[in-house]
């Protein structure tokens, strides 16, 4: 008597590539879509606005240095000092602070240097020069 | 007589749907603008999530995705003597819904991204600066 032998290997259907192609495409699409968004959130009034203080504390961002009021300044001593000078103010237009930045600056010391300004409670004036 | 659909094809079907609206949806999408993201601290999920400029490595600027000359950036947001309803990104929306991400290279001078920040507060944008967590 002849025994069938019984084949070990089994083709899965054809019918559930497709499926498996579908699910790996969520997966990959959802995997994509998850970005990190967080960040900090800054007010800088519309420079066509009135609002503008008359005498704002004034920071000159260079590459190197920060200058407050036109005084040159370590990082660590402007940050104390800006943090003085906005606890004296007593309304809000008073604590306007408006920087004029260097061409040069990278955005990573202008968003610290913002950022201190904003943690001791000012808010930031973009000064440009116009071209 | 009748000639049914096979089974098998609706796979397929679903599949070229899928790839179809995959690449429709990254037209206004900007996760392929390499950015290397300053960090900060404190950082918070942005309100909304209408708007997003990005300049990436190469300090090219990005409105929604798509490359813009940064001149354009305030026009395209807000056109207040355009008719309702064309009167840019932002538009009339309100206060809390005129959130604009913004993702800048951590190396990229001032001389392009203040231009940018400065069209995203005329155009009455409130900023959100994409960051990555300080260690």
């Amino acid at each position: 008597m002849k025994l069938r032998r019984q084949s070990l290997l089994t083709e899965p259907p054809a019918s559930a590539t497709s499926d498996i192609a579908f699910i790996l495409i969520i997966f990959f699409l959802v995997c994509a879509s998850v970005q990190q968004e967080d960040g900090r959130p800054q007010e800088i009034p519309n420079s066509d606005k009135e609002q503008q203080a008359k005498n704002p504390i004034r920071v000159n961002l260079e590459r190197d240095h920060v200058k407050l009021n036109g005084e040159v300044l370590a990082m660590k001593t402007f940050q104390e000092k800006v943090g003085e000078l906005l606890a004296q103010k007593v309304n809000e237009a008073e604590k306007t602070v408006s920087i004029r930045c260097s061409p040069t600056v990278p955005y990573q010391r202008w968003m610290n240097v913002t950022a201190w300004i904003e943690d001791a409670g000012g808010t930031i004036a973009l000064m440009r020069k116009v071209q | 007589m009748s000639a049914d659909v096979p089974a098998m094809a609706m796979g397929d079907i679903a599949f070229l749907l899928l790839i179809f609206f995959i690449i429709l949806a990254r037209v206004t999408d900007d996760s392929h603008v390499k950015v290397n993201k300053a960090d900060g601290t404190e950082l918070q999920k942005p309100q909304s999530k209408r708007v997003g400029i990005a300049i990436d490595t190469n300090q090219i600027t990005y409105l929604n995705g798509v490359r813009i000359n940064p001149d354009m950036i305030s026009d395209a947001l807000y056109k207040p003597d355009a008719p309702s309803g064309q009167r840019g990104l932002l538009g009339d929306q309100p206060p809390g819904q005129r959130t604009v991400l913004l993702k800048i290279d951590k190396d990229t001078p001032a001389s392009l991204f203040e231009p940018v920040i400065e069209a995203v507060s005329k155009a009455g944008g409130e900023l959100h600066h994409v960051l990555e967590e300080r260690n």
